[in-house]
């Protein structure tokens, strides 16, 4: 099963210019390696901090865009990786092996990835395969691999 | 350009375990995507059980590790899905999140740009490609 592995921001990563300390770099680089070697990473990639970035607030018809930053937000995302493991405990146990060398407190959220399959209730096995097929075709898309 | 389109649903904030969406809400989206894919705009995309499905959050304080089972019944703005998209420009982004079809349930989606090989120095620029090659552009 897929999951998405979320870090979550601290103080550090929403400063400008994050995730570019060569410590944390070279350590975060040897996990990733790791990580890919043992064939559990379907992708990842980190966020800008969220001053660059925007919220847009649907309610109803309306659209209401909020610039970055999102200072009261405690539940900013600073990158993610989709990892193909066999159980949540796999990728609980992946967490914990983790580059130490992150300065000071920080959280990860494991969330298992919905599969097509999973609407098998809803969708007709056509329905299904159709939706596949249409995900396979896109550039980065990790379910086909 | 990539940028990350996230959703917090605020359905998710109190969804029951083996919660899936709604046909019409599916098919809704569904059109949405279509209309991504066509454009050409669209790098991947996924759809995120909620937290009372099947989820752990990791907190490290000094060094140490914690697990906690999900669901977070304290949190608020829980992720529900993504998108990447490659466009031009923020604005660019903004627009296309502005067109995300919401239901009648409030919701907010948070438009984030990821970082590319390009914004590293030189050096590091190949340390990464050295090391990861083709993982990095997956």
């Amino acid at each position: 099963m897929r999951f998405m592995v979320i870090i979550k921001s601290t103080p550090e990563s929403e400063k400008e210019g994050a995730g570019r300390d060569p410590q944390f770099l070279h350590d975060m680089g040897k996990y990733n390696e790791e990580l890919i070697k043992a064939g559990v990473v379907l992708a990842m990639d980190g966020l800008h901090p969220s001053s660059k970035g925007a919220r847009v607030k649907f309610s109803g018809k309306n659209r209401t865009v909020i610039d970055g930053p999102f200072t009261e937000a405690k539940e900013l995302v600073a990158g993610f990786w989709i990892w193909k493991v066999k159980s949540l405990e796999e990728a609980i146990e992946w967490v914990k092996r983790g580059p130490s060398s992150c300065t000071g407190d920080f959280e990860v959220e494991v969330r298992q990835i919905f599969e097509m399959e999973d609407f098998a209730p809803m969708l007709t096995e056509e329905e299904i395969q159709y939706k596949i097929a249409k995900r396979a075709e896109l550039p980065n898309q990790t379910a086909n691999k | 350009m990539r940028f990350m389109m996230i959703q917090f649903p605020k359905v998710y904030e109190t969804a029951k375990p083996g919660w899936v969406p709604d046909l019409k809400a599916m098919e809704v989206m569904g059109k949405y995507n279509e209309e991504l894919g066509k454009a050409g705009v669209l790098l991947a995309l996924d759809g995120l059980t909620p937290p009372a499905t099947m989820s752990a959050r990791v907190s490290f304080k000094g060094g140490k590790s914690k697990v906690t089972d999900g669901p977070f019944p304290e949190t608020k703005e829980v992720v529900g899905g993504f998108w990447i998209i490659q466009v031009e420009s923020r604005e660019e982004a903004l627009e296309w999140a502005s067109r995300i079809p919401a239901s009648d349930d409030e919701m907010v989606v948070e438009v984030r740009r990821l970082f590319d090989l390009t914004d590293f120095d030189p050096e590091v620029q190949k340390e990464i490609q050295k090391k990861f090659g083709d993982a990095e552009k997956q």
